[in-house]
């Protein structure tokens, strides 16, 4: 932003993984508190929750949940391994460049 | 016209970096890391002033202590004969990768067998900072609840070992080590679960061989397995 003067932050747009720890609503609280009070006080954040992935290695069914019911769907199994999830990711920026 | 840049960044890089030169640095000095979270008040000082008095004579071991403020637990565990790095993390409810890298900076890791991380009482926060440890475990006790991996799992998921602490208490809370032990099977069926008493002394045996256990398998693969 700085390398091209004039250019505004539209959006932020966040990943917040199901194992990440972190909590997408006081995420959202917080960010939307610190855009307001930044240098693009217009931006939006958007905030997008990604569910827990996992892989049974019992029988290879790959599934979702989003509440911790970790037994594989297929076979009951307990033994999954956890494939997505994890991470809090900023994902993109949306900005307006002005036209050089 | 607006335009969408891709970053894909995750937000804990920077942590995530550090904890993987901490672990190359534990490899280096051959020196077993356990990263210790809780709750606050369920015995993670208690188990360390144990181990050190226990285990003293045998290994050579020290502390990484994380409190919001005061020395008192630094300083129960300097008594206890375990040397100890206090980081006072202000208003940080967890300790981070650079807190740590810090603190050892201070320590001699190649002098060392274990490395404690006591990190700051809380179930949430420390679960998202690697510390570059070998193993994590998580210390629950018995006051707190039977239903507390119910309701911090992403903390529970990612520990190695669990310690069921203040079992001398378990008449008087009306705490189910059946109904714990149930739900940490539904997170994870391979956790090892430890039931002990700091106080008592009961069951802090398979604790001290846990440990050792750690210090042996990180003599002979000194690098994370995980």
């Amino acid at each position: 932003m700085q390398r091209r003067p004039g250019s505004r932050l539209l959006a932020v747009n966040v990943v917040v993984g199901a194992l990440s720890g972190a909590d997408p609503e006081s995420l959202d609280f917080a960010m939307q508190l610190v855009a307001a009070d930044s240098d693009w006080p217009g931006a939006k954040v958007h905030i997008r929750g990604e569910p827990l992935a996992l892989q049974c290695r019992a029988c290879g069914h790959a599934f979702e949940t989003r509440k911790f019911e970790l037994a594989c769907p297929k076979c009951a199994s307990l033994d999954v391994e956890v494939t997505g999830g994890r991470d809090l990711r900023l994902e993109s920026l949306e900005v307006q460049e002005v036209d050089a | 016209m607006p335009k969408k840049i891709r970053l894909e960044k995750q937000v804990l890089l920077e942590n995530d970096r550090l904890a993987a030169r901490l672990a190359e640095r534990f490899a280096e000095a051959g020196v077993f890391v356990a990263n210790l979270m809780s709750s606050p008040g369920a015995g993670k000082t208690s188990l360390l002033e144990e181990t050190s008095r226990r285990l003293g004579g045998e290994l050579r071991m020290a502390a990484v202590n994380g409190d919001l403020a005061t020395d008192r637990d630094a300083a129960r565990l300097r008594k206890a004969g375990l040397p100890t790095e206090l980081v006072n993390t202000g208003g940080g409810c967890h300790l981070n990768a650079r807190q740590v890298t810090d603190a050892a900076a201070n320590l001699d890791l190649d002098a060392l067998d274990v490395l404690f991380i006591e990190n700051v009482g809380n179930l949430v926060c420390p679960a998202g900072f690697d510390l570059g440890e070998h193993r994590r475990v998580v210390v629950s006790s018995t006051p707190e609840g039977d239903d507390k991996p119910a309701k911090y799992p992403v903390v529970f998921h990612s520990a190695d070992c669990v310690v069921l602490n203040k079992m001398d208490l378990v008449e008087v809370t009306g705490f189910s080590t059946e109904a714990f032990r149930a739900w940490v099977r539904g997170l994870r069926p391979d956790l090892v679960i430890l039931e002990l008493s700091c106080r008592t002394g009961e069951g802090l045996d398979a604790w001290l061989d846990w440990v050792r256990r750690g210090v042996a398998e990180v003599r002979e693969r000194p690098g994370r397995s995980k």
